[in-house]
Formats: structure tokens, C-alpha cells, sequence
């Protein structure tokens, strides 16, 4: 158990910068995900942590030490890799030893350490198989086995659920859940599943190009995100993103939009000051799909709602809701309707748009306004 | 339809047979010759003599094969025989192959999970030793053998081939050990296990294919070597591949055919079955060097 | 220790800084000491004898090497040399036949093994075989079946074709042939398992949506796999010609290089002009063309190869 402070960390191979600056303050007991497109540089992040990597400049700080020229041994950190990385000449009990007996810890309380995490994953009728005669569930979970025997300061987790199969990774959620909080202890976590990184974070950093691009809890990440990207990249089906102009209609700031040939104006929540100084000019609007939907009567009334007709171009039914695809502006836009409620492709139906929620950004930038 | 249909049978059956008879026909090609060899060496010169090229021996005995292992006279050599050649290529083989391979498992193990600065340089430098035609290398090889007092000896057989053998033997293992998880590597690593013993415990004993590959490939390659053989041997130390050569060449008065198949049998009997009883990781050693793997 | 956090930011409050410890740098250095005896090698036994064998060719040595340099005299002497120039257009001749033959023997009974063959696994292992023996032995059992007085010729006419001749052997002008005879039974079956290889690394999907096309066996063969096998040709030719320039004990356990030196070889000449005729300078400077050839057919191989090895990482 301990806190880790990531400072100021470089990396570069030869010409190539991978992480560029990346600061994190980590404390005891938090869940951290990793998240960001692939090339982003979180695996190295991840091995500059575990210290397979050297950092270029900066400083990682485990507990206080300032371990940056630790040797990987000393840092006193487990890792669950994405392959598992099980030994595949070694059995599973010798797999979850491996570690305990390079430490030179005596027999029995090896052996007692190899039982309880045994048990603790339900693994104990494993024991004497090797990997290649385990499914991937079970190869999943002795890999966690030989992190959790080593009971170290902070666990790393690289994608370890990716290589299951839909229903697997859900249980194995739950499990990971549980056993951090039973456990308590420190975890970076990398993942590409939006699912996994809501669920199971206290804080999710969002990594581009070797930048943290935002570093915040899910629900600030998800509603309030920094820029266009941490919204295009966080929530699925992914934010609708609306190039559109700010203009001034009957002494308010509004956005003016068309559908289908009609114009009309969508109003600006109060709270977003900055959109509203930029009258005459063009921003992006974004807006999540759920915020845009059939008209649900009892709310009709809140000021930031505006209703719209629309011609469906495609349906996509969930089960759950059905995406429905509009044009907006000339753009295509997602929507997501109660699925008695949704048209046909070709019909025309009406939306409700909720503006509440709805976010804007830079047209060059980016940013946030 | 069922004329046509039997037609298609009737042309499929012939096809099937024009292609076994074809490769049944080469097989024999690739056979005869040492259908002969055997044959022969079991025969005496007066059937030779008078028979046919193939036929079944009306003679039968191991005449020629004890002439060639313990009495034929080779040049001005005192031992007869091919004995003491086989003798020394155990002596020059074992050990080169031994240490060839060890140095190539931990070059390859090196090159593939602890990677500095230079090391794909220093890969890329080391596969041209592969390609290399060792006419390119003889003389200076032999002056340094001199200068290192080693001339005409078996240890400078043997570091001749370990040298030269090296290249060959790092790109098998650093071929098959990319084709490995490295995070195998950084687990141990974080597990607590330094270099060796990640090599011991982890990487060696997943090796096994590879070093039956390693160790076949070099075992034939030196076993056949005729040109360090030659350049760098003294009678007492040639090699069977050149004992061979100088029996079949140097023998006075009549040929003995039977005698040369018996010696071309036992210089090429340890890598024939070899050959046979592994004869699918020679075939992986042969095809490694060239595809890329 | 010598890296300070930047000064813009709040300096943490440490507890420690772990210092690497005299064995952790050691440690370190482990990987470069493992692999420092082969670099050794590579660059000494290797590159240093290469180097070395160009300089001894502008050299004035004969017996023993001897450090005068005449410039290039010895390459003058080599390419006036007749019987070195028979040894060149005998590799092209033997070079070219060998690797051709090659490829066609060992592409059409790669084709013919693969068409789900019975007994195919003993079929490839007597094919295979003579890859197994050493060069000499293959040269001393073909020196004997091409002999015409106790071989093919005269089992030829055992059989009652009285005129049947088949003396290559003993003729200068058909000697090199039949260097190229043993050297293609010894190697055909080995460019047979390369393509086999090739074949069966073929998808399957494509041969399968090609023939929902309507094309034809040959149709598929032509067009689509022997196409997709351009690697396997081009690694195969490498070998081959690689086997071609080194090629020594061959020729000289069949044919000696005779009758006369009609069948001499690069690799014999360097040989006997080095070791036995005390030419030194004439067999280095013969060593560096030799040397030379094989370079031009590598680089391009090894410059592909190693462009695509780059994208491991």
C-alpha cells in the first residue's frame, strides 16, 4: 500500500518522444485508469512505473522513495499483463511461487501464501496444471494469483481483460472491483473498454501523444471534459460533434442550426459564459447522444430543451434504446431513442434536444470554451 | 450426367496415378545412389567386376567395410584406415558444437529481451557472418592459427568452427526468441529474477526446439566441413571428410570401389541418421536461415 | 541524486532516493558483457579478416603474407590468367544451371507433394536426404556412377544399347555438367522444402475465393499461389547462388577440377593458388571477387530483410 507521484516524467527512444511531461498524484488506495488510443504511451508509462523502462528526465516516487533508479526488483510492484505472461514451464502453483521464492521467503509461509490466494480466486484445483492446459478465465485469474501472492505496494494492470471473452470480462470486473476494495491497495489500470474505465475508477487519466490530456473522476471526465478530445474518446456511442455558428436572436446568444432546410435556434445554457461572448462566430457543439431524444412530455418545459423534426437516415437498434441518425447542419448526428418511439429510416419524427449538458469547444483548438 | 460423371472419375484416377508415378519415380532417382553405395560396399571387386551396376550381390561381406575403417593405407599416415579421421571429427565436432550453441542461447536471449544501444547494429553486422563465402577469411585465419601457435591442431579446428559457427547459431535462437512474449521477461523481472536466472529458469527451458534445431544444423555443418578441414588440419588432425577425400584420390594401383562406398558410408553416417531420427528439425534449420522466422 | 525537479514545480518531500547499488550497475552491464566475446568475433574474425584478405590482395605475398603493396598487380595477373577465367565462366555456367534447375525441380515437387499425397512424409524424407551428406561423399559416389568405365555408361550398354556414351566425366568440354548433376541431387530437395513451406503458408481463403470464381487447378497455381511464393523464390535464389560461389569440395571430390582444370571452380582456385602454389596475392585478390559476388547478391537480401525486422518494435 502506498502512494505514487509521478513527476515531471520523459521518455524518449532516441528521437522519438513518447511521454512528454506527465505529472500524477496518486494516493493510497486509488484506482487510477489509463486511458488513450493506441501509441499513446500509457504502456510506457506503465513500464517507466514498473521500471522496465528508465525515464529520460523526471521522477517516479513510490511511498515517498524516489525510486526512479530502482531496479524493477526493488520497487516492490506487481504487474498483470495483457498476454498474462504465465510461465509456460512452470505449473500454476509454481507460477504464483515464482516470485515468493526468488524473495527467499521460507517454505511454509510460501506455501500458506500460494494457498490463500488459492482460495481468494478459487483457483485451488489449478495448482498442479500448467498454463497451456487452462482456459483464458483461468489464466486470467493466475495472473492475478502471482500479483496478489507478491502482495506489493501497487499493483499495474495492461489491458487484463481484453483477451476475454464479453460475459468473462464483465465477472472478472466485479472480481477486480471487489478484491480492490477488500484489498485497498494502490492500482494503475490501462484499458481500451469505456465500461471498464467508468466503473471501476475513483480517477481516469485520459492520455494523447504523451500528454495526460485531462486527470479527473469519471463523471467529471464524462460530463466536463477538457477538450474535444477527452469527449470524442470517453463515452460510447461517442459524443456528436456539431460545427455551428453563435449568433445573437432576439438579444440572446443562441446557436443557429438547420435540419432539413429549416433553420431555427438552439439555446446556449446559462453557465457557458464563454460561448456566449462569441456571438458572429463559429464554435463546435457537443453533445452526447442521450441528449438528444423522443419527446418526453414532462420535461418539455425546462428552458434548455428545444424540439426538432428530423428525417431518420439509419437505425440502430440496441435493445435497450435504438440510435437513430440525423442531419444536423449538414452533419450526421447520433441520437438515442426509446425504442417504441423510434421511426422508421425516411420517416420524420421529433426529437427533443437537451441542451443542459451540451459542451463547446474551439473550432481550432479544441479546447474547451 | 452419369457418363460425364464417371468420365470425371475415370480422368481423376488417371491423374492420381500419372502423380505417384511421377514422384515415385523420382524417389528412386534420389535413391539410387545410395542404394549403390550400400550395394556395393558389400560386395568384392571380382563381382563389381564382372556384374552390373545395380544388381543383387552374388558376393556378401564386410570386407571392404573393415578396409576402409581399420586398413586401408591413406596417403603416408601410419594409423590405417579411416578410424582415427572418424576420431577426430568427434573431437573437432562435439566441442564446437557445444560451445557454438551456448554462445549463440545467450547472444540470442540477449539480442531479443535486453536490447542496448547498437544491439540491432551489432545483429545485422553478425547475419552477414552467415553468408559469408570463408574463402574470405582463409588466409588470415591461417596466419592467426600460426601466430596462436594452434596451426594444423584440433582446438583450432575447433575455434575455427565456433568462430564461423557463432553467426548462425545466434540467428536460430534470437529468431525463435522474438517469436516469444517478452513480457514473460518483464514478469520475471518484476517477480525478482535477474538476467541469469531468467534465462535459466524461464527462457532455457522453452529452448528445446530450437536447440535440437541449433544443434543439428551445426553438427552437420561441421561433421561435413571439407574446407577448414583441409586449410587448417595436419595429418594428425585431419577430419573424416578429408580422410575421405584422400583415401577415394590417393590410393595406389587398382580402385577398390567397395572400399570408397564403405568410406563415403561411415563419413556420412552420423549425419544421415541424424537425419533420420530428426529429420524434421533439420529441415526447420535449413528452412530458418532463409525464411524469415 | 542528479536529477532536481524542474524549479516551476513544488518540490515533493521525499522520504528517500534509492540510488542504484554497485551490483544493480553491474547488472546493467550484464547484457553487453554476455554478447562482447561474439562482437568480438564479428568484428575481428570476421569484418578485420575481410579486411585484412583485401589488403594481402595488393600485396606482394606468395608463400607467407608479406606487406608490399603493388597496387593492383595481382588482380592484373588473376584476370590474365586463362585458367581463371575458365573458372569464372565455369561458375556462370554451373551458377546459373544449378540455381534454374534448382527451382524448377524443387517448385514442381513441392506442387506435386502438395496435392494431399499419401505417403508424403517419406517422400519428402528421400528427397530431402542427400542434404544431409557432405559434399565429399556425394562427390565420391558420383564420381563413381559418372565414371564410364564402371558406371552409367557401361551399365548402358549392359542393358544392350552398344553406342550409349555417357563420359562427361572424363570430357573438358561436358566436366563442369556434371558437377552440376550431384550438385542439383544434393540440393533440389532442399528448394523443394522451401516451397512446401511457402505453399502451406498460402491462405486458404484465397485459393477458396478463387475457385468460387471458376478459376481452374492450373489457373489457381499460375495466377494466384506461385505468385504469393516471391519471398520463398527470391530467399531460395539466395541460397543457391550463395551455395554456387562457395562451392569447393564438390568439384573437387568429382571432378578435381579436371580433366585438366576444365572444371575449376573460383573456390578451388583461390584454394590451391593460396595454400598449395604459394600464391598468396593472386589467391587473396581471387578471395575478394569472390567476396564481391557474393556481396552484390546479399545486399539487396539483407537490406529487405532488415527493413522489415525494424517494425518489431
Amino acid at each position: 500500500m502506498a502512494n505514487l507521484y509521478i513527476d515531471n516524467v520523459h521518455k524518449s527512444f532516441g528521437e522519438t518522444h513518447i511521454l512528454k511531461g506527465i505529472d500524477m498524484d496518486i494516493a493510497d488506495g486509488e484506482f487510477i485508469i489509463l486511458v488513450g488510443p493506441s501509441g499513446c504511451g500509457k504502456s510506457t508509462l506503465m513500464n517507466c512505473i514498473a521500471g522496465l523502462e528508465q525515464v529520460t528526465t523526471g521522477r517516479v516516487i513510490i511511498d515517498d522513495e524516489d525510486v526512479t533508479q530502482s531496479m524493477p526488483k526493488d520497487r516492490d510492484i506487481a504487474m498483470v499483463f495483457q498476454s498474462y505472461a504465465l510461465y509456460p514451464n512452470m505449473n500454476v502453483w509454481k507460477n504464483i511461487a515464482f516470485g515468493l521464492e526468488i524473495r527467499k521467503l521460507p517454505k511454509e509461509e510460501i506455501e500458506e501464501t500460494v494457498g490463500r490466494v488459492a482460495d481468494l480466486l478459487q483457483i485451488r484445483d489449478l495448482l498442479k496444471r500448467k498454463p497451456s492446459q487452462l482456459s483464458g478465465g483461468q489464466r486470467q485469474r493466475v495472473a492475478m494469483g502471482r500479483a496478489l501472492a507478491r502482495d506489493p505496494k501497487i499493483f499495474l494492470f495492461d489491458e487484463p481483460l481484453s483477451n476475454l471473452d464479453a460475459k468473462l470480462r464483465v465477472e472478472m470486473r466485479t472480481e477486480i472491483k471487489k478484491l480492490h476494495q477488500r484489498l485497498g491497495t494502490t492500482i494503475v489500470y490501462v484499458t481500451h473498454d469505456q465500461i471498464e474505465a467508468m466503473t471501476l475508477a475513483n480517477r481516469i487519466a485520459v492520455m494523447k501523444e504523451g500528454h495526460i490530456q485531462q486527470f479527473g473522476t469519471p463523471q467529471e471526465v464524462y460530463d466536463n471534459p477538457a477538450n474535444q478530445f477527452v469527449a470524442g474518446f470517453m463515452g460510447s456511442p461517442s459524443m456528436n460533434f456539431i460545427r455551428c455558428q453563435v449568433v445573437d436572436h432576439q438579444g440572446d446568444a443562441t446557436i443557429a442550426m438547420s435540419v432539413d432546410g429549416k433553420d431555427f435556434h438552439l439555446p446556449i445554457p446559462q453557465q457557458e459564459k464563454g460561448v456566449r461572448e462569441r456571438v458572429g462566430q463559429e464554435v463546435v457543439l457537443g453533445i452526447r447522444p442521450e441528449q438528444i431524444t423522443d419527446v418526453v412530455p414532462q420535461q418539455e418545459q425546462a428552458s434548455t430543451l428545444a424540439n426538432v423534426d428530423a428525417e431518420i437516415i439509419v437505425t440502430e437498434p440496441t435493445g435497450a434504446d435504438t440510435l437513430t441518425l440525423i442531419r444536423m447542419n449538414d452533419q450526421e448526428v447520433n441520437c438515442r431513442v426509446h425504442p417504441a418511439r423510434a421511426g422508421a429510416p425516411g420517416d420524420t419524427m421529433t426529437f427533443m434536444i437537451n441542451m443542459d449538458k451540451a459542451v463547446f469547444f474551439d473550432l481550432a483548438s479544441g479546447d474547451r470554451i | 450426367m452419369t457418363v460425364k460423371h464417371s468420365n470425371r472419375r475415370y480422368s481423376e484416377i488417371t491423374g492420381r496415378a500419372v502423380l505417384y508415378a511421377i514422384l515415385i519415380i523420382v524417389a528412386i532417382y534420389y535413391l539410387i545412389p545410395l542404394v549403390i553405395m550400400i550395394s556395393t560396399s558389400f560386395r568384392d571387386m571380382n563381382d563389381i567386376r564382372f556384374g552390373h551396376l545395380i544388381d543383387l550381390p552374388s558376393s556378401f561381406s564386410f570386407e571392404a567395410w573393415r578396409m576402409a575403417w581399420s586398413e586401408v593405407q591413406i596417403g603416408a599416415r601410419r594409423q590405417l584406415g579411416l578410424r582415427p579421421y572418424f576420431i577426430n571429427s568427434l573431437l573437432i565436432t562435439i566441442p564446437a558444437v557445444t560451445i557454438s550453441v551456448i554462445l549463440g542461447a545467450v547472444n540470442g536471449y540477449v539480442l531479443s529481451f535486453w536490447r542496448f544501444k547498437g544491439s540491432n547494429i551489432f545483429f545485422a553486422l553478425l547475419l552477414f557472418g552467415c553468408f559469408l563465402p570463408f574463402q574470405a577469411i582463409l588466409l588470415p585465419q591461417a596466419t592467426v592459427l600460426g601466430k596462436i601457435g594452434l596451426s594444423g591442431t584440433i582446438p583450432g579446428l575447433v575455434l575455427t568452427h565456433v568462430v564461423y559457427g557463432v553467426a548462425f547459431t545466434t540467428l536460430f535462437y534470437r529468431n525463435y526468441y522474438v517469436s516469444l512474449p517478452g513480457e514473460l521477461v518483464k514478469a520475471a523481472q518484476l517477480d525478482g529474477a535477474g538476467f541469469w536466472r531468467i534465462f535459466w529458469r524461464i527462457i532455457l527451458p522453452l529452448s528445446t526446439p530450437i536447440t535440437v534445431v541449433a544443434v543439428i544444423w551445426q553438427f552437420t555443418q561441421i561433421w561435413n566441413d571439407f574446407l577448414f578441414g583441409v586449410a587448417f588440419s595436419s595429418p594428425q588432425s585431419q577430419p573424416v571428410t578429408v580422410g575421405l577425400n584422400n583415401m577415394v584420390n590417393s590410393s595406389t594401383g587398382e580402385v577398390r570401389y567397395n572400399v570408397d562406398m564403405a568410406g563415403a558410408i561411415i563419413a556420412a553416417l552420423p549425419t544421415l541418421a541424424v537425419y533420420v531420427i530428426a529429420g524434421k528439425y533439420f529441415v526447420r534449420g535449413l528452412t530458418a536461415g532463409s525464411v524469415k522466422g | 541524486m542528479t536529477q532536481s525537479p524542474p524549479l516551476s514545480e513544488p518540490t515533493r518531500a521525499v522520504r528517500k532516493v534509492h540510488k542504484p547499488s554497485l551490483g544493480d550497475r553491474l547488472a546493467e552491464q550484464i547484457p553487453r558483457l554476455v554478447v562482447s566475446p561474439t562482437m568480438l568475433i564479428a568484428v575481428v574474425f570476421i569484418y578485420g579478416f575481410m579486411i585484412w584478405t583485401v589488403v594481402l590482395s595488393f600485396s606482394t605475398s606468395r608463400i607467407l603474407p608479406r606487406y608490399e603493396f603493388i597496387g593492383w598487380q595481382n588482380y592484373q595477373r588473376l584476370f590474365g590468367n586463362e585458367r581463371w577465367m575458365v573458372a569464372l565462366t565455369n561458375l556462370g555456367i554451373y551458377g546459373v544451371l544449378f540455381v534454374v534447375i534448382c527451382l524448377a525441380i524443387g517448385l514442381l515437387l513441392a506442387i506435386l507433394l502438395d496435392q494431399k499425397i499419401r505417403a508424403e512424409g517419406f517422400l519428402r524424407t528421400v528427397y530431402l536426404y542427400p542434404m544431409a551428406l557432405s559434399f565429399i561423399v556425394t562427390g565420391t559416389v558420383w564420381k563413381w556412377l559418372l565414371n564410364p568405365s564402371v558406371g552409367i555408361q557401361r551399365f548402358g550398354r549392359e542393358l544392350g544399347f552398344e553406342n550409349f556414351r555417357f563420359d562427361w566425366l572424363v570430357s573438358s568440354d561436358m566436366s563442369i555438367y556434371t558437377v552440376v548433376i550431384a550438385a542439383v541431387w544434393q540440393s533440389s530437395g532442399f528448394v523443394m522444402a522451401l516451397f512446401l513451406a511457402g505453399l502451406r503458408g498460402v491462405d486458404d481463403s484465397i485459393i477458396k475465393a478463387a475457385q468460387i470464381d471458376g478459376a481452374s487447378r492450373i489457373t489457381v497455381y499460375t495466377r494466384i499461389i506461385i505468385p504469393s511464393l516471391r519471398p520463398v523464390f527470391f530467399s531460395a535464389i539466395i541460397m543457391l547462388a550463395h551455395i554456387a560461389i562457395k562451392s569447393f569440395d564438390l568439384a573437387l571430390a568429382l571432378t578435381g577440377g579436371g580433366p585438366g582444370y576444365s572444371s575449376d571452380l573460383p573456390a578451388i582456385f583461390m584454394y590451391q593458388f593460396s595454400f598449395t602454389r604459394g600464391q598468396m596475392g593472386v589467391g587473396a585478390a581471387s578471395a575478394v571477387i569472390m567476396l564481391m559476388g557474393v556481396m552484390a547478391i546479399l545486399i539487396p537480401y539483407l537490406y529487405s530483410e532488415l527493413r522489415v525486422k525494424k517494425d518489431d518494435r
